[in-house]
């Protein structure tokens, strides 16, 4: 066995924990995961099949936790997990699992996928096996502080453009503001309008809020990738940011695996509670529409529809938040057939996007989000993450489907009642 | 009147028709698009600038901007080429100018938001800090526009 191998099989035996023995010994080889995951709905390959993407890592719980599989293995019955076998399986483990967790939500004895691939993705990535573009990613992210090579000058360049379009100052490294604002490189590189969007809205709200020069991005490569050692360094940084600033409250932005990332796994990360509350930017604002603090005028004209990024709303439980939004600024709304908890995946979460090896396949597989969109006959899609947004507006063009993608707390800017 | 802030422009923008706004919007996308290599980009502001364009050569141009705008988009996780992103603005810009005619809309002043954003693009690349002159390079371009 060589050395990387063995790295890998060590981690497999590390990150099998009692949920994930669970599932295995639980799972009664239904295929209702296969119907829940669009890489298997749309390419009808039993090797998209969820549960089938673990089987290395079943086997290696099979050979080292049960009495029968410890029993075949000493007589040679069961084949040990190999390089090649890995290998094979980095497709399935990386490019065709967007960890959106549709399967869990229908696997009828609760068994996580998603979960379980994550515990995968730390062995693949211990034995070299872990996709070349998302090991730039994760290194950019440790080495520069975001996985697409945006340093502090860039973000300076973007909140200069935005105080030109917006005519508000916008904060940075403010000690004792009441939020933190984090963005997604992706807001930065792409969509601008984000930021100039949440000042206007904080101007509005009368709220005090800030970057921070050394935390201001959110997305966290080490979750996609899987190695924790490199989710926890990001997630510290975010946490010692916030903790100089001495802030209450830090702002994921438009980012699903973002916000699941920081809010609901990176104190087991660093170890210990945090000194802050983290929220979803749309949490934040359905709070001030709450508080009276969010005032709009005029609705949208089009027909809406709202495409739930898997993160926040299977995984992070923002499901009515950006509905509540939606209603201050469209009479003429729609959801999917298949929307809230059971929305399938725009296919580019997960770090799938970023794999440019995966792109046929994710844009096959957009092919039931098309099905999903032209049943409501929506006009423009409303969504709250950027990289669903650009994802969506790649297949839609690949479909030759002139539907505009706009991030909903861009567009709740856009109907801010003038001189609030 | 002289134009020499971002209120007064917007405001002058705002008071064009819907034929002014892409006329203009066309001539910002033309100033940063030295930027984008892609013909097709190219291709939309020329259709933008001609006032005589039907509504067909209209709808078609858009198509052609709103792709290249897309095939330009940086990646969630890829590394950014701040040239190549300025590109990516430069066709934004274009689809901004060709955009269909909605009330309260600025197509203008959008188009010429994103040409900023192209030229701080390559000011990023080139490590020039984040001073340019594209705000009053607009300011002139509306200027001589409302002056023809």
């Amino acid at each position: 066995m060589n050395v990387n191998l063995a790295k890998g099989i060590n981690a497999f035996k590390e990150v099998i924990d009692a949920p994930i023995a669970s599932f295995f010994s639980s799972c009664v080889h239904c295929g209702l995961c296969a119907e829940s995951c669009l890489f298997y709905t749309e390419t009808g390959d039993p090797k998209y099949t969820p549960i089938h993407k673990l089987e290395p890592l079943r086997r290696v719980w099979k050979q080292e936790y049960t009495l029968l599989g410890k029993l075949e293995k000493m007589l040679g019955l069961s084949k040990p997990v190999t390089d090649a076998e890995l290998e094979e399986w980095k497709p399935l483990v990386y490019n065709s699992c967007t960890l959106c967790s549709r399967c869990a939500m229908v696997c009828p004895v609760g068994n996580d996928m998603t979960y379980m691939i994550r515990k995968m993705r730390e062995g693949m990535a211990a034995s070299g096996h872990a996709p070349t573009d998302l090991i730039g990613a994760s290194t950019r992210s440790v080495e520069i502080g975001s996985p697409m090579g945006i340093r502090l000058p860039a973000l300076k360049a973007q909140m200069k453009h935005v105080q030109g379009d917006t005519g508000i100052e916008i904060p940075l490294d403010v000690v004792g503001a009441e939020y933190l604002v984090l963005m997604s490189s992706m807001e930065i590189i792409n969509f601008p309008e984000y930021l100039a969007a949440v000042a206007k809205i904080m101007k509005q709200a009368g709220k005090t809020w800030t970057l921070c020069s050394d935390a201001f991005e959110a997305t966290n490569s080490g979750i996609q990738i899987g190695v924790s050692d490199i989710a926890k360094i990001l997630v510290q940084r975010i946490v010692d940011g916030a903790e100089k600033l001495k802030v209450k409250t830090v702002i994921s932005p438009e980012c699903g695996h973002a916000y699941t990332a920081l809010r609901w796994e990176g104190p087991n990360l660093v170890g210990r509670p945090y000194t802050f509350e983290v929220l979803h930017i749309l949490e934040v604002l359905d709070g001030f529409r709450t508080a009276g603090l969010l005032k709009t005028t005029g609705f949208e004209d089009a027909l809406l529809t709202f495409h739930d990024p898997c993160q926040l709303v299977r995984r992070g439980g923002v499901l009515e938040q950006p509905r509540n939004l939606l209603k201050m600024v469209a009479k003429n709304f729609v959801d999917t057939t298949d929307h809230g908890q059971m929305n399938w995946c725009c296919g580019g979460g997960g770090g799938v996007s970023a794999i440019e090896e995966a792109e046929p396949l994710r844009l096959q597989a957009f092919k039931v989000k098309k099905s999903q969109l032209e049943e409501t006959g929506a006009k423009t899609l409303v969504t709250a993450c950027a990289n669903c947004r650009i994802v969506l507006e790649e297949g839609l063009e690949h479909y030759h489907m002139n539907i505009p993608v706009v991030g909903l707390t861009e567009m709740i800017a856009d109907h801010l009642t003038e001189g609030e | 009147m002289a134009i020499d802030n971002d209120s007064d422009f917007k405001a002058a923008l705002n008071n064009l028709s819907r034929a002014g706004q892409r006329l203009v919007a066309a001539r910002f996308a033309e100033n940063v698009q030295v930027l984008s290599n892609d013909v097709r980009v190219k291709n939309a502001i020329n259709a933008a600038k001609r006032a005589d364009i039907t509504e067909d050569e209209l709808a078609a141009a858009s198509q052609a901007a709103k792709k290249a705008s897309v095939d330009s988009f940086t990646q969630c996780g890829k590394e950014c080429d701040w040239n190549s992103q300025a590109g990516h603005f430069v066709a934004q810009a274009a689809v901004a100018s060709l955009k269909p005619a909605e009330p309260g809309d600025s197509p203008a002043w959008n188009a010429a938001m994103h040409a900023r954003m192209a030229r701080t693009s390559e000011n990023i690349a080139a490590g020039r800090g984040t001073d340019n002159a594209e705000n009053a390079a607009q300011y002139r371009i509306l200027a001589e526009f409302l002056n023809v």
